[in-house]
């Protein structure tokens, strides 16, 4: 996990002073004039000190054989996409961590929350074992979450509420109180890292599942009917792009609710069913 | 170098070196940990005219005033207009410094414009109160929020709550006899200090908590009007008022930390005005919102 320390140096900084040359670097902050550190490491951060803020993001994708072929392609593909369109903007990739865990018959933590820089190395996603298990990968997440937040904290890190992009094409393979019950426990008022979750279906991902996967019913998001699995699998991504860098810029706010359009090619589940 | 030194060069002969003073302006912004990425801001055209930053300040009854308010990193980058606003207002009378900072909700489409608007209402509104006795917090929100209603029917605005923003106003009566009285209300996140020494008294507006999540919701003029929570200080000698946004408040975290030492160092003392204003857009990785602050000093 990449974490940046508090080490100054790379912008212009200078003092504020009157006509005479300024020293090449007068960094204001800390009680002692900074020098810096011949090791590599990042200083140790004091308990309670506060050196940026960041906002968790997790993908969690659907592994099973039914994605095999141009879906799961389509899905490496739009994380690369991800990573280099976060990477390059000045301003996102620092504020954003990304997290990859994907499901089948059990579910597997793929990418640790990262910072998306361009040299990170992204999993390549394939299919694997039997079965479609929601319960392990809401059970993964409730497990993550608090562990990896726990983390920034401790970095110094203001840490935002996560956020969670679930994509699947098939139907839970397990019982319903099994899932369900893993799904209250990530929803339960008490667990105060819960995260907002949106969920997205495809292929013969069931929308009433996919609805109750989401924190709320405007964030579940079903294919349209007879569209290209692969084709909604990279408008998901392009979606999941626009939202990390729309809830990045919006983070100041404090907004618990997260910025997030429609992908073109799938229909929001806010509206009953028919 | 005297006057009289290079008149007296005759022609053909080396003027004689003098150490000249050059004048050299300090470049860059003041960094506080990691820098943020230097980028170039975009003028944000739109309307009304919002200039990326406002440095404000003087003295006014036996007080000393700082104020400035600064586009966000993320704003300039995009362009977009600074949703900060701060207002400035004497009633000589009753010897009453008034000072307001708002923070257009980032989401409302012309929030630029309702904070601009609620600080100028809610000053007057103060004035106008004090003119006949005493502060009427309640009122003074209430009428910031009906300018913010009657500009979107006037606009005939379908969005409601296209202006909403938080409004944190302060009254500081600087009496006869040298005491100092604050009063402050807020609605929202936008919060009053007490900078005494080294220590950041809140006064109102909620405190950022290292244990919690950030996020929570926002509240907002003109929805939320009738929350407004009231406090009040006596400030002493060396004593500031601080009154902010959340761009500031966000990194300062209660003020224990480095950015809030560099803070209580450099303003132990009123800074210049364009200095503060200065110091105000320091540069820290992932803070990059609009930020404000208005301090008010009682001289030792």
């Amino acid at each position: 996990m990449k974490f940046p320390g508090n080490a100054p140096g790379g912008a212009s900084p200078s003092s504020m002073g009157g006509g005479e040359p300024e020293p090449a670097t007068a960094v204001l902050g800390g009680d002692e004039p900074t020098v810096p550190s011949p090791v590599a490491a990042p200083p140790p951060v004091a308990p309670g000190a506060v050196i940026g803020q960041v906002l968790p993001m997790y993908f969690v994708g659907d592994e099973s054989h039914s994605m095999s072929g141009d879906p799961i392609a389509a899905v490496n593909q739009g994380l690369i996409d991800l990573r280099d369109e976060v990477a390059k903007h000045p301003l996102i990739g620092k504020k954003v961590r990304f997290g990859i865990i994907t499901f089948a018959d059990t579910a597997e933590t793929r990418l640790q929350l990262s910072e998306l820089s361009e040299d990170l190395v992204l999993p390549t996603l394939a299919p694997r074992g039997r079965g479609t298990s929601y319960a392990s990968a809401l059970e993964a997440l409730r497990q993550t979450i608090p562990a990896d937040v726990a983390l920034l904290k401790g970095s110094g890190f203001q840490v935002h509420r996560p956020s969670v992009f679930f994509l699947s094409d098939g139907q839970p393979t397990e019982k319903a109180e099994k899932w369900r019950g893993r799904l209250q426990e990530l929803r339960d008022p008490g667990f105060r890292e819960r995260p907002n979750v949106l969920a997205f279906g495809v292929g013969d991902a069931d929308p009433e599942v996919i609805r109750e996967l989401a924190t709320s019913p405007r964030y579940g998001f079903m294919m349209t009917t007879g569209a290209s699995t692969a084709g909604a699998i990279a408008e998901f991504a392009t979606s999941m792009l626009n939202s990390m860098v729309a809830s990045a810029e919006r983070l100041d706010r404090g907004e618990q609710t997260i910025e997030f359009e429609k992908p073109e090619g799938f229909v929001q589940l806010d509206a009953p069913l028919v | 170098m005297s006057p009289g030194e290079s008149a007296a060069a005759s022609p053909g002969e080396a003027p004689p070196r003098v150490a000249r003073r050059r004048v050299r302006l300090a470049r860059g912004p003041v960094t506080i940990g990691e820098p943020a990425p230097a980028i170039e801001p975009r003028l944000a055209g739109g309307e009304p005219y919002r200039p990326d930053t406002i440095a404000d300040g003087g003295s006014a009854l036996g007080l000393t005033v700082r104020a400035a308010s600064v586009r966000g990193l993320h704003k300039r980058f995009v362009g977009g207009p600074r949703q900060d606003d701060l207002c400035l207002r004497v009633h000589a009378a009753s010897r009453t410094l008034i000072a307001a900072v708002a923070d257009g909700v980032s989401g409302a489409a012309r929030s630029d414009l309702g904070a601009a608007l609620a600080v100028r209402y809610a000053t007057a509104a103060v004035a106008r109160q004090l003119d006949a006795g005493s502060i009427d917090w309640p009122n003074v929100f209430e009428q910031a929020a009906w300018a913010l209603v009657s500009e979107e029917r006037r606009t005939d605005s379908l969005q409601t709550g296209s202006l909403a923003t938080t409004l944190l106003v302060a009254a500081v009566s600087a009496g006869d006899d040298g005491a100092v009285a604050v009063q402050a209300a807020a609605v929202g996140d936008s919060p009053a200090f007490r900078l005494h020494g080294k220590q950041y008294d809140a006064l109102v507006g909620q405190p950022v908590h290292m244990d919690d999540l950030i996020g929570g919701g926002v509240q907002a003029l003109p929805r939320d009007a009738g929350t407004a929570e009231v406090g009040d200080c006596a400030l002493a000698p060396g004593d500031a008022l601080l009154l902010c946004t959340d761009g500031l408040a966000l990194p300062l975290a209660g003020g224990t930390g480095e950015l809030g030492r560099a803070f209580a160092r450099e303003l132990a003392t009123p800074p210049d005005v364009v200095d503060f204003a200065r110091l105000l857009d320091f540069s820290r990785s992932t803070y990059d919102d609009d930020r404000t602050l208005v301090a008010v000093w009682v001289p030792r």
